[in-house]
């Protein structure tokens, strides 16, 4: 889960990152109070979570006249279609140079990589792609505690010294929080010492718990309800409805409707042990979406019980037509219960989908 | 066949779970068909001297070991201890770790892939349904009745994605090798890498099938790192955009991560890419 800027910065800032003065408000008028503390210059940032979020007009610069007009205009705005409800307010840094760090979690070897580049800012990305030598990385052993000095000197260059501890703090902060991401760009240098400029932070979702976060996403009653049950479920606008057990099998039944020209109403994945119950609680989740007309049924796996999966389908009892494809234990009983009721059962889920399109046209 | 054979002595981690039971009961079911030694043992602190299905259970590792000749763990401990387990497994002699649970935080991976290597000991998941060479092994939960044995390799991030093209292949009547599936976590022990290179060294395997899933590009690493024939099938391309991951994805990936990119990578490299899995078994044909 990916942390707002301002609950990055806290973090950073108990690991010894040093921020920027920095108040958090949720209305113009709470500006005026705080400007004594943060000086003439500030920057206001709209905490919303959307990449690209200066160019979208998310970010804006203030003085202590206009301050409270600004931060109403940036309330008054949708950045990239996401209302302004928080807005952190900080002292505007005089900045003499920005840089660019961030640690990783790196799928090739397995390890922390940790990239830095002399010029950071919001074009490093391209600056990447134009010239490879323009951002060093370093890759550190998970089981050590800290950046051994030698890889923090491979990975300064000539860049100063004084970042290094700063670096090390946000290495500290990618392990202990759990992150899949830790980047500071622009960590800039200033006459008054070195400072995270922005902050973003993502949190690994299997170590939330651990990490003592709550989870506070805006959920509709159908997506709570399949959290309830632990199905994983993605909405979509097609009409063809997909239950599946596994993430790959589940989206490839979804690639497959694509292949025929159809569109999936959504993604569900039962997960292990689709049960008579569990079933009858997808299957019933599905058919509730008003745009769905069909709902195609494609479970495989050893565990699968058949005659469980057909009963709970038979209980749900639900209107759109429901095709099933399913492998696995009792499938003979299986087939049986579900012809016994009119369902059909078929036997690849190239068939199943070609007959749910059918339905769907 | 890779990573062992019917001689392989197998332990199982939690074998009084729920699904350390269900499976170690299917893994002998198994051997006992193939001829093969399957589970010789069991660990679950507190509850040695049990037996489950008829497999004696042990406190550790280690006294597991002492009492019987096995290389092989497969782990079934819930998340928050899981990688104390492959680390103990490691430390004891293991060679072989293949793990199934699933949601482990991925530092804790990261941390027991490190430690486990320091004592040579490899890794194959977590998130994953194991191994199977038919006739020979099997080490986790793939259903083994979809399998006959022949000589292309699978490898695959997905569970029962990987047992559609399993099943596939063998109506088409093509037999498998080894089936490998590595897990769909960003970190996982064992790489499209390694599995191609045991592949490579492997007799028995003349083609190979790459199943690979939205995100990173180890795939692609993978198919370069091989001289062996590969089909290959994505999931994934009908995805909307994953959500970026900062600007520290696209320049560890040198781009996007998505299903299509990848399709047309691997294309690029000259890799026939099947667009269902039902074209797989064709076009693994014409490379046999």
């Amino acid at each position: 889960m990916k942390l707002l800027e301002y609950e990055a910065k806290e973090i950073f800032s108990k690991y010894g990152i040093p921020v920027p003065k920095g108040v958090l408000v949720r209305a113009p008028e709470e500006v005026t109070a705080h400007l004594p503390e943060l000086g003439d210059a500030v920057v206001l940032k709209a905490q919303v979570d959307v990449g690209g979020r200066g160019k979208a007009g998310g970010v804006l610069f203030a003085d202590d006249a206009t301050a409270v007009r600004t931060a109403r205009d940036l309330f008054s705005r949708e950045i990239k279609g996401v209302p302004v409800r928080e807005i952190l307010v900080e002292e505007r840094l005089a900045i003499e140079h920005e840089y660019y760090v961030s640690i990783a979690v790196d799928r090739s070897s397995r390890q922390p990589v940790i990239l830095f580049a002399d010029a950071g800012g919001v074009e490093i990305e391209n600056a990447a792609l134009a010239d490879e030598s323009a951002v060093r990385r370093v890759v550190v052993s998970p089981l050590l505690r800290d950046i051994p000095p030698f890889l923090m000197r491979e990975l300064l260059g000539g860049a100063p010294k004084e970042l290094g501890p700063v670096i090390n703090s946000l290495y500290r902060v990618f392990q202990e929080k759990d992150a899949m991401l830790a980047e500071i760009n622009p960590l800039v240098t200033t006459p008054q010492g070195v400072y995270a400029a922005d902050a973003k932070l993502i949190v690994d979702d299997n170590a939330l718990a651990r990490q003592g976060i709550a989870v506070n996403r805006d959920l509709s009653e159908r997506e709570r309800e399949a959290e309830k049950h632990g199905f994983s479920y993605v909405e979509l606008d097609g009409s063809i409805g997909v239950i599946g057990n596994g993430a790959g099998l589940t989206m490839s039944t979804l690639d497959l409707i694509e292949y025929y020209k159809g569109r999936a109403a959504n993604f569900l994945d039962v997960g292990g042990g689709a049960d008579q119950e569990r079933v009858v609680h997808a299957v019933r989740l599905v058919a509730s979406m008003p745009e769905v007309e069909v709902i195609v049924v494609n479970l495989l796996g050893g565990i699968t019980r058949c005659d469980e999966v057909a009963k709970g389908i038979i209980a749900a009892g639900v209107a759109p037509t429901v095709i099933v494809r399913m492998a696995g234990t009792n499938e003979e009983e299986g087939r049986r219960l579900l012809a016994e009721h009119g369902y059909r059962m078929l036997e690849s889920m190239d068939a199943a989908v070609r007959a749910a399109m059918e339905v769907a046209l | 066949m890779i990573y062992g054979d019917r001689n392989l002595g197998v332990i199982v981690q939690n074998i009084t779970g729920r699904q350390g039971r269900f499976h170690t009961e299917l893994m002998n079911d198994y051997a006992r068909e193939v001829g093969g030694r399957g589970v010789v043992a069991g660990v679950a602190p507190g509850k040695g001297g049990q037996e489950v299905h008829g497999v004696p259970v042990y406190n550790t590792v280690r006294e597991a070991l002492r009492e019987h000749d096995a290389t092989a763990s497969v782990v079934f401990v819930p998340a928050a201890h899981a990688c104390d387990s492959v680390m103990e497994a490691a430390h004891a002699g293991i060679d072989l770790a293949v793990v199934i649970t699933e949601h482990i935080p991925v530092h804790d991976v990261m941390s027991a892939v490190a430690y486990a290597k320091l004592h040579d000991c490899t890794v194959i998941g977590p998130n994953c349904p194991g191994l199977l060479s038919p006739g020979e092994c099997k080490l986790g939960i793939m259903p083994a009745h979809l399998a006959t044995r022949g000589n292309v390799g699978v490898v695959s991030r997905s569970g029962t994605l990987t047992y559609e093209v399993v099943d596939e292949l063998t109506r088409a009547g093509i037999g498998q090798s080894t089936v490998v599936g590595i897990g769909g976590d960003p970190v996982i022990g064992q790489t499209f890498v390694d599995v191609l290179a045991r592949f490579e060294d492997d007799p028995q395997t003349k083609a190979v099938v790459v199943i690979g899933e939205v995100g990173g590009n180890l795939e692609e690493e993978g198919v370069r790192s091989t001289s062996l024939p590969v089909v290959s099938y994505i999931a994934g391309v009908s995805a909307p955009p994953e959500k970026r991951m900062g600007h520290a994805g696209a320049i560890i990936e040198g781009g996007e991560g998505d299903a299509r990119s990848k399709v047309r990578r691997l294309a690029a490299l000259g890799i026939p890419v099947a667009s269902r899995p039902s074209e797989i078994p064709g076009l693994i044909r014409s490379m046999l």
